[in-house]
């Protein structure tokens, strides 16, 4: 199946789009750009004007997104529009067509009164707010006051928002919900390695450009062996991804988690080490480093990648499903 | 002799009953209160795993190979590597020498080699290095000159692994003089009793005599034991070494997620060692993370090597990967098992001796097979291409 299309057709596509979205300062303007290249719709089903295809060509898009510090709610889009395709066709086939904008508030649940983490949560139309019993619910984000969630936070302007009162709109059953969270994890990891691939280019580019001591600063070891560290992150994220959408059958779980907590692990301090190249240009604001480090940062933040490293570590000590080693008594 | 079954997961499903019957008693390296096992035990055992299908697994029958694919390969590795096995002793006959010898030997060659190695008959090493010449392995100085009798070799080789016990050799020498570097290199399929070899073991770290020096002295090698035309033979090499960089030892992450089982399950015996063990359960869950994605290196590479695709300098990238993830994993478990209680339980005591024997030999993993700073070099130098003057 899709023998005739290849993810890779879409990067080139991918990149003028995040171009010409960066562009305009106008959330709407960013949709229907987005929407026009089919982008937004690429693994909805078809019935909601999508493209079905397999997630796998979210990847090229996604690491075009990061790579171009895309400040709209594009994972939200992705993951609502498959989530409400069947259940709730009209919001889904509005959400491909760029029509409207929703987004998720990644932190919080409704009965904490106040959510956050919301991607771009000022402009989009819809929010989709997490339940304590797992549920979601879709609702309008007209008359909620809303606050940037996070200072670090510049081009997803993820934001806080303040309920009033329960939330009415279209629900999604803990089901649906669980299947969101963990698609989640694969289209950030692949966001972050678009972020990751475009601050070691910089990097690379700009030892390449720069003399010191009369020399290419990347004719400095240090300098290479940490630029080849970077590039070994950034080839093991890839994979990762590769890997846990390649459906690796019973290890499908553990591979996307790995997948998704490698890449908020490694993003990030690959892009603090590009900064670390850049020198003092590096800390500059106008230099985009700063920016990438800030966008991974936030997406480790809304899927909450440090308490998912402690949750792993609780079920790794909880016992070994390993074979060979039954016999060894288990006392706690 | 196995045939290739049709459907996924099958032909592990076999690797594994197969071990859980063959891998038993001294052959289980998470028993190490019992006597270990001997050097005939490990090749009875290793020449067993080729008859039963677990090894020369893609060769071609021809040579005494099971005629599959890197996917049967990667399958019985799978789960090769989550069972407490021993290291082959014949990884370089199986490994590297075969491949080798698959890329450049004659068919006369082929058919006097290649079963050997997979029967154990022949367990071969590797003669590369030389005291002078480690990472900068062009530096080589053992001289091979072609005389009326066949090839007369003179030099010395230094860190061979298993040299002591091994039937052949797999030497690279020069032909031509030192500043010719790769040029004029030549290899040989040497046997390992020929008159004026003499091989002195040395004791490494762990207290082993494994690896060795080996001299050649006037040693005459026969025309029909050199591997593919002088020069010729090292640039084959060269290619097959940068795939065995990247696909050897494919058991390798399950290997490692195995060893971490049988130290969870360990302290999960005794009270005070769980509560040890929790200390450090975050440090071992970001390890775990690193093993899982060390299958995605080894997956997505089997995959290119099935496509069809070169693999080069791209094979840098799992070496350094899985030697400093192993690396890491080695110094929190021996960090762990020290604190042991002294009055511990056999479970205990057998998972400490392991992790203790890992923790050392993992030191090696960032020295052998190129240095870290040797894989390093090869990344920013042949995959991001990065200029060293304008
Ligand atoms: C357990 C074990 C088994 C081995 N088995 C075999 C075997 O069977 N057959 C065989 O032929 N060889 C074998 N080797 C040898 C191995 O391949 C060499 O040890 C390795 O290539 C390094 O060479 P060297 O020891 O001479 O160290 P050197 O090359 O002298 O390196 C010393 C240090 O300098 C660094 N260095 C070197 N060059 C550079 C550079 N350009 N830039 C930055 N740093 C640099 C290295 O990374 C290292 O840290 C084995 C080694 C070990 C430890």
């Amino acid at each position: 199946m899709f023998d005739d299309l290849d993810p890779k057709d879409f990067e080139e596509t991918a990149r003028e789009v995040m171009e010409a979205c960066a562009a305009t300062d106008d959330l709407a303007a960013r949709a229907s750009t987005l929407a026009e290249a089919g982008l937004l719709g690429v693994i909805a089903p078809e019935a909601v004007g999508g493209l079905g295809l397999p997630a796998r060509f979210a990847v090229p898009i996604l690491e075009a997104a990061g790579a171009g510090l895309l400040a709209f709610p594009l994972i939200e889009a992705m993951l609502l529009s498959e989530a409400l395709a069947h259940a709730h066709p009209e919001m889904a086939s509005a959400l491909v067509s760029g029509e409207t904008i929703a987004t998720i508030a990644w932190l919080g649940t409704e009965a904490d009164g106040i959510v956050a983490g919301a991607p771009r949560g000022e402009g989009a139309e819809h929010l989709l707010v997490f339940r304590a019993d797992g549920s979601a619910v879709l609702t309008e984000t007209a008359g909620l006051s809303a606050q940037l969630s996070d200072q670090l936070d510049t081009d997803f302007a993820s934001a806080t928002l303040r309920l009033a009162g329960p939330l009415t709109g279209l629900e999604l059953s803990p089901d649906a919900v669980a299947t969101l969270k963990d698609n989640a994890q694969i289209l950030r990891a692949a966001f972050i390695a678009g972020s990751t691939a475009s601050c070691l280019k910089q990097a690379c580019d700009l030892a390449q450009d720069r003399v010191q001591f009369g020399r290419l600063l990347s004719s400095y070891q240090a300098l290479r062996h940490r630029l080849a560290r970077d590039l070994l992150a950034l080839e093991t994220m890839r994979m990762g991804v590769t890997r846990a959408l390649s459906n690796p059958g019973e290890a499908a779980p553990m591979a996307r988690r790995a997948a998704w907590l490698g890449a908020a692990r490694m993003g990030p301090a690959c892009a603090e080490s590009a900064i670390q190249v850049f020198g003092g240009m590096g800390f500059t604001w106008e230099v985009p480093l700063h920016r990438h480090l800030r966008q991974m940062r936030t997406l480790a933040i809304q899927g909450q990648a440090a308490a998912s490293v402690s949750a792993l570590a609780e079920t790794l000590i909880s016992g070994s499903s390993n074979q060979w080693y039954e016999e060894v008594p288990d006392v706690v | 002799m196995t045939t290739a079954p049709k459907d996924p997961g099958a032909y592990g499903a076999m690797a594994r009953t197969w071990l859980q019957q063959n891998l038993t008693g001294n052959l289980r390296t998470d028993r190490v209160h019992e006597t270990p096992a001997t050097l005939d035990e490990l090749k009875a055992f290793e020449a067993a795993m080729h008859r039963a299908g677990l090894a020369g697994i893609t060769w071609p029958k021809a040579y005494g190979g099971h005629g599959l694919t890197l996917r049967e390969h990667l399958e019985a590795n799978r789960e090769i590597g989550l069972a407490p096995a021993p290291n082959a002793v014949n990884s370089i006959g199986k490994e590297l020498a075969g491949p080798i010898i698959q890329a450049v030997g004659t068919e006369e060659q082929k058919l006097e080699y290649l079963p050997k190695i997979l029967t154990m008959e022949n367990v071969w090493c590797q003669g590369f290095s030389e005291p002078g010449a480690g990472s900068d392995l062009a530096a080589l100085r053992t001289r091979a000159d072609r005389t009326s009798d066949g090839w007369v070799v003179n030099g010395q080789k230094i860190w061979t692994s298993g040299a002591s016990k091994s039937q052949r050799c797999l030497l690279l020498a020069r032909t031509g003089v030192k500043e010719d570097r790769h040029k004029g290199l030549v290899l040989f399929a040497v046997p390992m009793d020929t008159p004026g070899i003499d091989t002195r073991e040395i004791r490494s770290i762990e207290g082993h005599r494994h690896f060795c020096e080996v001299f050649f002295n006037d040693v005459v090698v026969d025309e029909a034991n050199m591997l593919g035309a002088p020069d010729e033979g090292w640039s084959a090499a060269t290619r097959v070494l940068s795939i065995e960089r990247a696909s050897n030892r494919m058991y390798r992450s399950w290997r490692f997620e195995s060893e971490l089982d049988h130290l969870i399950t360990a302290c999960r015996s005794d009270a005070r060692t769980y509560a040890i063990l929790q200390g450090y359960a975050r440090d071992l869950a970001e390890v775990r993370i690193e093993i899982e994605l060390l299958k995605g290196h080894v997956e997505t590479l089997v995959e290119a090597l099935l496509a069809g695709e070169e693999i080069g300098p791209s094979g840098s990238l799992p070496k350094l990967y899985w030697s400093e993830a192993h690396q890491k994993f080695a110094r929190i478990a021996a960090e762990i098992v020290a604190r042991f209680p002294t009055d511990a339980g056999q479970p205990l005591l057998d998972a400490k001796a392991r992790m203790e024997a890992i923790y050392l030999a993992s030191r090696a993993e960032t020295i052998y097979a190129g240095t870290t700073e040797i894989q390093l070099d090869i990344i920013a130098k042949r995959i991001l291409n990065l200029k060293k003057a304008a």
